[in-house]
């Protein structure tokens, strides 16, 4: 099963996970994305594709300012 | 920070600086970019420079002796020098348009006089009516050329003054003797050359063979006047002109930067390694070369310029900047004010391996990585640095210089006069290399043991404040000990030693092994290269001793072209610069065809991981098993914490327990394309334990119910850390996945 078509939920409040924006910081930088994340308790889920494909790219963007 | 601390550093660099031949021509002129244009055809670009540096390119392809000729590098080779003056004329006629540019400058008010219109007075007043002075030119005989009139070629000599002074307006009076700088009074600056034997009202005594200038404040003084010859007489004039300019702008007679050299030889002959003679190319005409031969006898050019470092270091010849390029961003990027300027340094700064390749390379020994060190070290104290690429190894710094560390005197002694430093890798590679090695010297010497860290990963990182802890750390224990000598298995840990702990004495441990008799290593293979660690360059006593146990073992030794080179491993630039670590990973692994004997655990494993047989020489001597498989990550830790265990229990008869976290007892099960992935990603499954057993005891994960697949992440101070996995049985998870990312989601904070 891929990624893409796993159905996550919070496991602590058991809610299925919504877009939310959530602020992220880097080497003094701060910017806010739309996520999935718990509606209740606002954990944040980041995929194994996002970490690796925008997000490597953006800190290696951030990285080398 | 200041300019000079950083352009200190490569102060020495002359790469980019006029070649030998330059130096030594009148004109200065640029000749390897000449060749290089004529080579490639590019006649009209090729007659610009020339027409620019001589003002009558004509008259110098015919009439210069080429002094150049006498500094071309070809010569180094046995060949005859480039044929300057063929390729000049050849420009000359291959040319399409020669017609000179008219400048769009406004004209200037100020008047300048030239007595003479010789070839030293027509370069001085052409070069500067081009620049839009008025110009008036006295000549006593009825028209100009002076010398040159009796030359057979005159007729095309004129031709081509009468072409040079084609797109200017300049004042010529023939017939016109000056005999008293009196009737000069009105001019502004006067440019006496009247050639040899000429005229000059009483002002040779007084005059300034840089300058030109004389006693008289506007009159300067130039060409076969001062004894110059014929192709120094145009040179002068050119000179004179720019000098005479300044002086009209400030009222001061002073040298311009760009057209002075200061020396007539550069001293800097090139080594021209891997050059091929190339015969003096032969006109197949008397009227000299066609185009092609004259493209080809340019060719011949060496274009002699050192780029020695930028040829040989692939992290050079990537960023593609030059040494001095890159000391002026070294200083430029400490200046820059977060977030709204940019850096333009960083990857480069820390994609160096720091392995000094560079330096022990270059003719004037300078050292890039060192500068790139500096640039590192001034990112950290400034609190700029980007953490994650250097924080792995910072870990395991912490690590081997916490929980493994352990220092001891022989069985029942306080002190020793040796004591073995492995270095913190060389019992996370293999524990037999410690516990074999140790066992030997215990046995041979008064020998105790260091397991901590030569604080390398602090090192390549900038860290200067964990580098001097764990320095004073060091030298305590050294101390403690009765100040006893060193004995390193690692390039690494003596080069730091001898570095920044030079009062402590040191030697190689396999200097002392291959010294004993009665050590008879293994014979791996009947042939092998040595691939000595770049950290072992200069260390003849370490290298000496490895080929002795080579040899000895019967291994015929090949020795590689390029020594001491870098396996990628120096400087910790895997995360910073995945590519260009396997970039240099593969180029080392591809030096030989002859499996390696390696004396260093980190290139051992930048081989092993890539297919190729290398072999650590204390597998040879010790005949230490279990040497084909690396480790993971996880296990590396647990073979130190290992060597501590049994080290102590043997010498002081201790049971050491390592410190116990509550996720220990899981059991992960991950499968070899995994872990693989892990182990490139710098993944270690202990962290992963710790992201589970935090996301099963708190129950902030991920789950998808429909399998029981769960995802956890775990926000260490510099990386996140995400696992996902399934529980099989109690406290045992098969892990499907693990990633990482290095910006922060701020409720992580």
């Amino acid at each position: 099963m891929t990624d893409k078509e796993r159905k996550w939920k919070c496991g602590k409040c058991q809610k299925e996970l919504v877009p939310q924006k959530v602020i992220f910081t880097y080497l003094g930088h701060t910017f806010s994305h739309d996520v999935p994340s718990c509606p209740e308790c606002g954990q944040v889920y980041i995929s194994k594709e996002l970490a690796e494909g925008r997000i490597a790219e953006l800190e290696e963007e951030l990285e080398d300012k | 920070m200041k300019l000079e601390e950083a352009t200190a550093y490569t102060e020495k660099c002359f790469h980019g600086e006029p070649a030998s031949c330059s130096y030594v021509c009148p004109f200065h002129l640029d000749i390897r970019s000449f060749m290089a244009r004529a080579a490639e055809g590019k006649w009209s670009r090729a007659y610009k420079q020339l027409r620019e540096a001589t003002v009558f390119p004509y008259i110098v392809s015919v009439l210069c002796e080429q002094p150049c000729r006498t500094r071309c590098q070809r010569t180094l080779l046995g060949d005859e020098a480039i044929a300057m003056r063929d390729v000049e004329a050849a420009c000359v006629r291959y040319v399409k348009n020669k017609k000179p540019q008219s400048y769009a400058i406004p004209p200037k008010k100020e008047r300048i006089a030239v007595v003479g219109a010789g070839i030293a007075g027509l370069s001085c007043a052409l070069n500067l009516a081009q620049k839009k002075f008025n110009v008036t030119v006295f000549e006593k005989e009825d028209t100009w050329g002076g010398v040159l009139r009796s030359h057979a070629r005159f007729a095309e000599f004129d031709e081509e003054i009468k072409l040079q002074f084609s797109a200017v307006k300049v004042d010529f009076r023939f017939n016109a003797e000056i005999t008293s700088l009196e009737e000069l009074a009105e001019y502004d600056a006067v440019y006496v050359a009247t050639g040899a034997d000429g005229e000059a009202f009483g002002l040779l005594d007084s005059w300034n063979a840089e300058l030109f200038s004389t006693a008289e404040n506007k009159v300067f003084l130039g060409g076969m006047l001062t004894g110059a010859s014929l192709m120094e007489s145009i040179a002068q004039g050119i000179a004179a002109s720019k000098i005479i300019e300044g002086y009209l702008q400030t009222g001061k007679a002073a040298l311009t930067p760009d057209m002075y050299y200061g020396k007539e030889c550069c001293g800097r002959y090139l080594d021209h390694e891997g050059a091929v003679s190339k015969p003096l190319v032969v006109a197949s005409s008397p009227d000299g070369y066609t185009e092609e031969e004259a493209k080809q006898e340019a060719a011949r050019c060496l274009q002699c310029d050192c780029d020695k470092c930028m040829a040989a270091c692939e992290m050079l010849k990537r960023f593609k900047k030059t040494p001095k390029m890159i000391a002026v961003e070294v200083f430029a990027d400490t200046q820059n004010n977060p977030p709204f300027s940019t850096r333009s340094l960083t990857r480069q700064a820390y994609s160096c391996n720091i392995c000094g390749y560079c330096k022990s390379i270059c003719p004037e020994n300078v050292d890039i990585g060192s500068l790139l060190q500096l640039s590192r070290r001034v990112r950290m104290n400034d609190g700029v640095h980007p953490a994650a690429l250097h924080d792995f190894w910072l870990r395991e710094m912490d690590f081997a210089t916490s929980e493994a560390s352990y220092t001891a005197a022989p069985r029942g002694k306080d002190s020793c006069e040796y004591v073995f430093f492995p270095g913190c890798q060389l019992g996370a590679s293999n524990p037999e290399y410690v516990l074999k090695t140790y066992a030997y010297l215990e046995q041979k010497y008064s020998c105790g043991v260091m397991l901590a860290c030569c604080g390398a990963p602090a090192y390549w990182a900038g860290d200067d404040k964990r580098m001097a802890d764990n320095l004073q750390r060091i030298r305590q224990g050294w101390e403690k000990l009765g100040k006893p000598v060193f004995i390193f298995a690692c390039a690494t840990c003596e080069s730091l030693f001898a570095q920044f702990l030079p009062e402590i004495r040191r030697i190689s441990l396999y200097e002392l092994l291959a010294e004993d008799e009665s050590i008879i290593p293994a014979r791996p293979f009947a042939e092998a290269a040595v691939f000595d660690p770049c950290n072992a360059r200069g260390d003849a006593k370490m290298m000496q001793g490895v080929r002795k146990l080579a040899e000895k073992a019967g291994v015929a030794v090949e020795e590689l072209k390029e020594k001491n080179r870098c396996c990628g491993h120096g400087g910790h630039i895997r995360v910073a610069n995945p590519s260009l670590f396997e970039e240099i990973a593969h180029n080392r692994t591809a030096a030989s065809e002859k499996p390696y004997i390696v004396y260093c655990v980190n290139c051992r494993e930048v081989f092993s991981l890539r297919g190729k047989e290398a072999v650590h020489i204390l597998d040879m001597a010790f005949a230490t098993g279990n040497s084909d498989k690396l480790p993971t990550l996880a296990e590396k830790r647990d073979n130190s914490l290992e060597v501590k265990k049994k080290l102590m229990a043997g010498i002081e008869g201790k049971d050491f327990a390592p410190e116990k976290h509550a996720w220990d007892d899981l059991v992960l099960l991950i499968d070899d394309e995994t872990q693989k992935e892990m182990e490139q990603k710098l993944i270690s499954a202990g962290d992963l334990k710790e992201a589970i057993w935090l996301a099963e005891t708190s129950g902030r994960k991920f789950v998808d119910e429909n399998d029981g697949m769960c995802l956890a992440s775990m926000a260490k101070p510099v990386i996140t850390y995400w696992v996902q996995y399934r529980e099989v049985k109690p406290k045992t998870y098969q892990v499907h996945s693990a990633y990482y990312h290095r910006i922060r989601i701020r409720e992580e904070e």
